[in-house]
């Protein structure tokens, strides 16, 4: 400030800074400047009041969950204490340990993995792709079939559950005899395909919320990046695949994760087309409704003679085995959140 | 003179393109996006939908054994529909009987102010996910949780055990006894009493029973806003550092650039959110009106309940899309 008039004294410079000597104001009077003013408090009354906010929020959503928790440590002795809220007097691991021996938790999580990631993977794209198309062409048509995207939207599968069913027990070639040669004798069902199918065409659960926001998102790009990218020679196809889609993905991102997490957690599509098999999804049956043997025996032999404590512990087992479900999807979004941070540039025009 | 304008007035006009032009050759690339789409609904989609809506013109009546089993319709016209609007009655939240139009519009009409409180939720807890802060991580994982418990096994779950270790457990009770009905989430907000508060600062009823109604139902909001937030996450993420850039360097503060930059940039998510929240709300299998349809006797009047339902959802998704389409602004130079 003082040596505006010389230039200041570079003292030592290496290849990416340079230490230049000038008188600085004592460092008792900098801290002053820093943190006693109006500007600074300000700051710290808003970051506590967000920090308690969202904590108080946290708790809301999370309140549920304590007891929960706390069960899953249980052993069925500890339904019998009416001393025990919390804190479970003997604590114990077995739940989650016979859950993922007796009843196949990992093979289940692979098999889970497998079609959830897949059927994830082709929904966002597919979504993708479709809002491009409802967000950059100006055909005749096209406001007709948003509308019918909303409509897809508003109706519940849970409405047409018997004609889907249907639908997939005797789709389209099954006249020709082609599932029997390639023995499926219940048609589509019994298989993921359906579910492969719904993905494919956009029509897979909630898809219409990824191709409405697909589409908002693309709408907001701007014209002139596609533009040049004609110019440069690219069609139109290359242009989405190489221009749009690296610049959308914090929504392919979020749309991913809604996909993902919806399917992993899904029981009503795997009650509807994966009926008789025992499919092993950590959502169907014999994974999250069946009490382990071993778990049943303990149960029995502590809590002989009483009823409510027995139903009690075998509700804490779905709940522990409901985490078990729940908790690779947590874990998922710590790794894909980072994917979510701001200050990537996005949109390609730089200070427009 | 005169020569010069005839010989103008001959010239033919434009000359005219054969075919499409550039632009519309591509417009008409569009339709090749949407392909997947228009196949799936070719293919079983409309078809699906159909099936549903013959039951609501027909009645239903099943073959017996002898006959081969199964079942066939038979065109009954309006008459499902007439039942529907004049004779089916529900159970109501209070646990009164009322008739189905009745029971649509105090359903309806009690979401709306639940709907606009989630989308001012979502969007305030989103802007406060994108700061920079200690624990931010910790924090959106939390605010993802109701994303994976709203649907699918851990609903299917609850609505089994039915939260009985959470009863058990605050109430204190013999557990032994197994069911304890008082629900503990209520007794987490109503131990504030906020209504005698309001009361005190001479606020008038109507806005203290909609300030109580909607802490009373705090818990349920949160868990029904998981999902807006996550996308309008994804939509402050998507707004270009630079323009913020700019923004400081004109010397804007923080809530006037809120104010002139997030909510524009944001605004179409808002739209899209708008639309979800109003469909979820009102079509998921938590509804109360939807879950009484669920448990209409016979396919034909459960689907002709249910097409008068969504029309009427249909209606104020339009209303809703409509005035909110006036605010939206895209970043383009077309529109």
């Amino acid at each position: 400030m003082n040596n505006n008039n010389t230039a200041p004294r570079v003292k030592k410079e290496t290849k990416n800074k340079i230490k230049v000597d000038f008188d600085r104001t004592p460092l008792k009077d900098r801290l002053k400047a820093k943190y006693l003013n109006g500007y600074f408090y300000k700051k710290v009354l808003i970051a506590i009041f967000r920090f308690l906010l969202l904590l108080g929020l946290s708790y809301i959503i999370l309140f549920p969950f304590f007891s929960k928790i706390s069960s899953s440590f249980m052993s069925p002795r500890d339904f019998l204490q009416t001393d025990v809220k919390y804190i479970p007097k003997y604590p114990t691991l077995d739940q989650y340990k016979y859950l993922i021996t007796e009843n196949g938790y990992f093979k289940a999580f692979l098999n889970t993995f497998l079609l959830s990631g897949t059927c994830a993977i082709l929904q966002t794209f597919i979504c993708a792709f479709i809002g491009y198309g409802f967000a950059k062409f100006k055909f005749k048509g096209n406001g007709a079939m948003f509308v019918i995207v909303l409509i897809t939207m508003l109706l519940p599968h849970q409405f047409m559950q018997s004609s889907m069913f249907l639908k997939f027990r005797y789709f389209v070639l099954d006249s020709t005899g082609i599932y029997s040669a390639l023995g499926l004798t219940k048609g589509l069902i019994d298989t993921v395909i359906p579910l492969i199918i719904l993905s494919l065409t956009g029509l897979a659960f909630k898809n219409g919320l990824f191709i409405f926001i697909m589409r908002q998102f693309y709408r907001g790009v701007p014209d002139e990046l596609e533009e040049s990218s004609y110019v440069d020679g690219y069609g139109v196809f290359k242009t989405f695949f190489y221009i749009i889609l690296p610049l959308s993905v914090p929504m392919l991102v979020t749309v991913f994760i809604l996909a993902f997490s919806w399917q992993w957690t899904d029981t009503f599509y795997i009650n509807l087309f994966l009926p008789t098999t025992d499919s092993a999804l950590l959502t169907s049956i014999s994974f999250w409704q069946k009490t382990p043997e071993t778990l049943a025996a303990i149960s029995a032999s502590q809590l002989a003679g009483t009823t409510g404590a027995s139903e009690l512990y075998s509700v804490a087992v779905k709940n522990t085995a409901g985490f078990l479900v729940i908790i690779p999807l947590i874990i998922m979004y710590l790794f894909c959140q980072r994917k979510l941070i701001q200050g990537i540039e996005h949109s390609g025009f730089g200070g427009m | 003179m005169d020569n010069t304008i005839q010989e103008k007035a001959t010239l033919p006009a434009k000359k005219k393109h054969h075919g499409a032009s550039l632009m519309e050759r591509r417009a008409r690339l569009g339709w090749v996006f949407l392909a997947p789409f228009i196949i799936g609904l070719l293919l079983f989609y409309i078809s699906i939908v159909f099936n549903t809506v013959q039951f609501s013109f027909a009645t239903y009546h099943t073959n017996s054994i002898a006959q081969g089993g199964g079942y066939y319709l038979e065109w009954a016209g309006l008459e499902n529909y007439k039942y529907v609007l004049n004779e089916l009655t529900m159970t109501n939240a209070n646990g009164e009987t009322v008739t189905f139009v009745e029971m649509l519009f105090t359903s309806i009409g009690g979401q709306i102010v639940d709907i606009i409180t989630i989308i001012l939720l979502s969007l305030f807890v989103a802007v406060l996910l994108n700061q920079k802060m200690a624990g931010r991580a910790v924090f959106r994982a939390i605010f993802f949780v109701p994303v994976v418990i709203g649907a699918g096994i851990i609903a299917e779950i609850d609505a089994a055990g039915q939260n009985v270790i959470l009863e058990a457990m605050s109430s204190g009770e013999i557990i032994d006894t197994g069911s304890v009905n008082t629900s503990a989430l209520n007794g987490l907000v109503n131990a504030m009493d906020i209504s005698i508060l309001f009361q005190n600062l001479g606020i008038g009823s109507g806005l203290v029973d909609l300030v109580v109604g909607l802490v009373s139902d705090i818990y349920d909001i949160i868990n029904r806003a998981g999902v807006q937030m996550l996308i309008f996450l994804a939509g402050l993420q998507s707004i270009s550092p630079s323009i913020y850039e700019s923004c400081q360097m004109e010397g804007a503060t923080g809530w006037e650039t809120f104010w002139k930059i997030t909510l524009p940039m944001i605004s179409p998510m808002i739209l899209a959110n708008s639309v979800y929240t109003i469909i979820d709300s009102l079509t998921s299998e938590s509804n109360l009106l939807m879950q009484n349809i669920l448990e209409i006797n016979g396919y034909p009047e459960q689907s002709a309940a249910s097409i008068v339902y969504f029309l009427a959802v249909a209606l104020l998704l339009g209303l809703a899309a409509l005035i909110l389409s006036k605010f939206v602004f895209y970043q383009r130079r077309n529109d």
